[in-house]
C-alpha cells in the first residue's frame, strides 16, 4: 500500500465515520507539538505558520468543553464577545472547516433533509447540516445580524429552535442610514446584549475588559492598515498572504490580543520582503470582492500564472474609523454601521470604486457565490460603475463550500480567458 | 512560415494549418483543416488530427513552427508549445475572416458562449460562457431531434416552412425532452414542436448576448451555426443578421492558428 492509498483510507475513514468525537481526536492528533512541527514545515511564511497554530489552538478551545460557545454571523462586532471569553462559531469558519474535512456533500445532504432549500448561500447550509449533525459543540447562544447577509438570520432562528435556545437568540437590527440616531439606536442593542448574555451566561459583565478588547482591535487595525499599504506595493503576489484566508482572525477573534499579534507579524514579514524586492516583472493588480471557495483549488495560482496578483480585497479593507476605547459601545455600533454592506448599494460602489482609485487595480473579479443575493444582486451595477472607470470586472460564478458546485475546469478557462483579455489591454 | 491551431471541445477536435503570405490583409492562408471527435483519449485525439491535418497540407511536422491548443482540452495536448483560451482564439478566428465583428456567439457541442469585442482595439474585452447547463446548447438540440425522430440537418427547413409554433417552456434537456415526448403524445404537430424548440434555444443565446450588450456586427460560430433553424431564430429575435463564416466549426482552431502565426513572426 502506497502513502498516498493509506492517507486516502484515513481520509475515508474520518469522512465516513465523522463525529464530534472524532473531531476532538483529529484536533488533538494535530495539535501535538511535534506532528504540528511537522506540519508547519509546509508553511510558507511565518503569518500562515501562526495563522494555523492560533486557528489550531481556537477550534481545540471551541471542542474542549471548557468555554461558553456562541454561532453568530460574519459582521457582528466580537469585541464584545472576546471581552467575555466566549468561544465562537462562525458558519463562514464551520464551512471551511467542513470543506476542509471533505464532508460538505454530507452536510448539504443533511440540510436538504430538513427541508433547506438548494439555492440558499451554501455557507449556511453546510452550518446548519453541521450543527444538525451535531458535528459542532452546542452552542449557549446565537447571535447575528442584518447587516449583508440575510440567510444568517433565519438559519440562525432555525438553529435555535433545534438547540432549544430560543430566548438566547440575538438579532441585531442594523439601521439603513448611518447617522447620529443610528448610532444611538444599535448601540443601545449592543449594550443590552452584552449585559443580557453576561447574566444569562453568569460572567461578570467587565467593562474594563470590553475596552481592553476594543483596544486591540484599535492595534489590529493599525497593523491592518499597514498589511493593506504593503501588499499593494509588492511587485510579486505574496503568496503567503492571502487575506481571505484570515477571516477567523479578522472578524472572530476581532478584540483579542492573539489577533493583533498575528497582524502586526504579517506586517513585518511583509515589511521585510518589501525592503528585499528586487525589481521583477510587473503583474496586474486585482481587487477581489467577496470570498473565496475554502476546498482546496488553484484559483490563486492560476492568477499568477496568468501575471496577476491580488491587492485587495473588499473585505478585509479597513473601511472604520480608530475607536474610541472610553466609549466602547458607540464605537463598535459605528464600526459595523461604516460597512460599505450596509444600507443603499451604493454604499459599496462607492468604497469599491474608492478601493480601485487607491489601490490603482487594473481589474477585478467578484466571486458570485451561490445564493449570495446580497452581493450577486448588485453584479450589474458593480459591472457597470468599474466600466465607467475603464475597469475589467470578471464575474466568476462558483461556490465558497460546495466544490461540486464550482468545477476547476471552467473556472479556469473563465479566469484564463479573463487574464488573457486584460493582459492585452 | 507554417503554423497550427487545435481545438479540442469536449465533443469534436478541429486542427488549422496556415500559411503566412502576402496575398491579402489577413497575411495568411489555409493550407488544411480537418474536424474529428474528440473521444476519451485528447492525447490520442489531438495527435491524429494533427497528422492528417499535415498529411492534407502536404507538410511535414518539422515545417510547423509554431502549434497553439485551445479548447477544454487545451491543457492535455502535449504537441502544442502553448495554449490559450478559446475565448481569445475565437475572437482571433472571427476577426481574421471578419474584422468588423463587434460581437461573437459560439455555440458549440455543449457549451456556449459569447464574446464582444472592443470596437477600437479589436480585441475582447468581455465575455460570457455557459457550460454548466446543456440547453442552448448543440447536444439540446440532438437529443431533441432524436426525441422528436427527426433529423437534425431537416429543422433549417422546417423553421422556415412552419409559421406556428409550441412554446417549450423547460429549459432543462432533460425535462424539455419529456415536455416533448408528452406533446407528440397529445398529437401536436411536431413541426410546431421543431420551431417552438429553436427559439427556446435562441432565447438562451439572446440572455447571455443582452446581458453583456448587442453591438453589430455579430458573428455566429460553432457546429450549432450550420444549422439554419437556429441561424434564423436568432436572426429573427436579434432582429439582425448574423455573419458565419465559410466553416463555423473551425474557429477556434482557426484563430489559434493564426495567433500562432503571428507570434511565431514576432519572435
Amino acid at each position: 500500500m502506497g502513502i498516498g492509498s493509506f492517507k486516502q483510507n484515513i481520509i475515508n475513514k474520518i469522512q465516513n465515520n465523522l463525529d464530534i468525537g472524532s473531531i476532538r481526536k483529529i484536533l488533538k492528533f494535530i495539535s501535538n507539538p511535534l506532528v504540528f512541527y511537522i506540519y508547519g514545515l509546509t508553511f510558507k511564511s511565518v503569518s500562515d505558520k501562526y495563522l494555523n497554530k492560533y486557528s489550531l489552538t481556537y477550534m481545540r478551545e471551541v471542542y474542549c468543553g471548557n468555554y461558553p460557545i456562541a454561532y453568530g454571523s460574519l459582521f457582528i462586532p466580537y469585541e464584545l464577545l472576546n471581552s467575555l471569553n466566549i468561544r465562537l462559531v462562525l458558519p463562514e469558519v464551520m464551512g471551511g472547516f467542513t470543506a476542509g474535512l471533505g464532508v460538505t456533500g454530507k452536510t448539504l445532504a443533511d440540510a436538504a433533509n430538513n427541508w433547506y432549500s438548494s439555492d440558499l448561500c451554501t455557507f449556511h447550509r453546510s452550518a446548519s447540516g453541521a450543527a444538525n449533525m451535531d458535528l459542532f459543540p452546542k452552542p449557549d447562544f446565537i447571535i447575528c445580524s442584518n447587516l449583508a447577509c440575510d440567510a444568517a438570520c433565519k438559519s440562525f432562528e432555525d438553529m435555535a429552535k433545534k438547540f432549544k435556545i430560543e430566548d438566547r437568540f440575538y438579532l441585531i437590527d442594523i439601521p439603513y442610514e448611518n447617522d447620529n440616531a443610528a448610532i444611538r439606536y444599535l448601540s443601545g442593542q449592543l449594550e443590552n446584549i452584552f449585559f443580557d448574555i453576561s447574566e444569562k451566561l453568569k460572567i461578570k459583565p467587565d467593562t474594563d475588559n470590553l475596552k481592553k478588547a476594543v483596544s486591540s482591535s484599535n492595534k489590529l487595525r493599525k497593523h491592518l492598515l499597514e498589511v493593506n499599504k504593503t501588499r499593494e506595493r509588492l511587485l510579486d503576489y505574496p503568496q503567503y498572504y492571502n487575506g481571505l484566508s484570515y477571516i477567523l482572525p479578522l472578524f472572530g477573534l476581532a478584540g483579542t490580543e492573539k489577533a493583533a499579534r498575528l497582524y502586526g507579524i504579517m506586517e513585518k514579514e511583509l515589511k521585510i520582503k518589501l525592503k528585499n524586492q528586487l525589481p521583477s516583472r510587473k503583474m496586474k493588480k486585482l481587487l477581489w470582492m467577496h470570498l473565496k471557495p475554502y476546498y482546496r483549488n488553484d484559483i490563486f495560482n492560476i492568477l499568477e500564472e496568468n501575471n496577476c496578483r491580488v491587492v485587495c480585497e473588499e473585505i478585509t479593507d479597513v473601511f472604520w474609523k480608530e475607536m474610541d476605547v472610553q466609549k466602547p459601545f458607540d464605537s463598535l455600533a459605528d464600526k459595523m454601521l461604516s460597512n460599505p454592506l450596509r444600507g443603499n448599494g451604493q454604499n459599496r460602489i462607492n468604497a469599491i470604486l474608492s478601493m480601485a482609485e487607491k489601490y490603482e487595480i487594473d481589474a477585478a473579479i467578484l466571486f458570485s457565490h451561490w445564493g449570495c443575493r446580497q452581493s450577486n444582486g448588485l453584479a450589474r451595477i458593480l459591472k457597470d460603475s468599474l466600466a465607467d472607470k475603464k475597469i475589467p470586472l470578471l464575474i466568476l460564478d462558483g461556490d465558497c463550500v460546495d466544490k461540486n458546485n464550482c468545477p476547476s475546469g471552467q473556472l479556469k478557462t473563465r479566469i484564463e480567458g479573463f487574464a488573457e483579455i486584460i493582459n492585452s489591454l | 512560415m507554417y503554423s497550427c491551431g487545435i481545438d479540442i471541445g469536449s465533443v469534436s477536435t478541429e486542427a488549422v494549418i496556415l500559411k503566412d503570405s502576402d496575398i491579402d490583409e489577413k497575411n495568411f492562408e489555409i493550407c488544411s483543416y480537418i474536424i474529428g471527435r474528440t473521444g476519451s483519449d485528447i492525447k490520442t485525439a489531438s495527435e491524429n488530427i494533427f497528422n492528417d491535418a499535415l498529411s492534407m497540407a502536404k507538410i511535414k511536422k518539422e515545417d510547423i513552427r509554431n502549434i497553439i491548443a485551445t479548447g477544454y482540452g487545451r491543457k492535455n495536448v502535449s504537441l502544442a508549445d502553448r495554449n490559450i483560451t478559446e475565448i481569445t482564439c475565437h475572437a482571433s478566428g472571427v476577426l481574421s475572416v471578419f474584422p468588423e465583428v463587434k460581437t461573437i456567439i459560439d455555440i458549440g457541442g455543449q457549451d456556449s458562449k459569447v464574446i464582444k469585442i472592443d470596437r477600437l482595439t479589436k480585441k475582447p474585452i468581455d465575455f460570457l460562457m455557459n457550460d454548466k447547463c446543456a440547453a442552448g446548447t448543440g447536444r439540446f438540440l440532438e437529443v431533441m431531434a432524436k426525441a422528436l425522430d427527426i433529423e437534425l440537418e431537416a429543422f433549417g427547413k422546417i423553421f422556415a416552412d412552419t409559421n406556428e409554433r409550441i412554446e417549450i417552456t423547460s429549459t432543462c434537456t432533460v425535462f424539455a425532452e419529456s415536455e416533448i415526448v408528452s406533446l407528440i403524445g397529445h398529437g401536436v404537430d411536431k413541426r410546431k414542436i421543431v420551431k417552438g424548440l429553436l427559439y427556446s434555444v435562441a432565447d438562451r443565446i439572446i440572455s447571455m448576448v443582452s446581458r453583456l450588450g448587442i453591438e453589430e456586427p455579430v458573428a455566429l460560430t460553432g457546429g450549432v451555426a450550420k444549422n439554419s433553424g437556429i441561424v434564423g431564430a436568432i436572426e429573427e429575435k436579434l432582429d439582425t443578421r448574423l455573419l458565419i463564416p465559410f466553416e463555423p466549426q473551425i474557429t477556434g482552431a482557426l484563430g489559434a492558428a493564426a495567433l500562432a502565426l503571428k507570434i511565431a513572426k514576432s519572435e
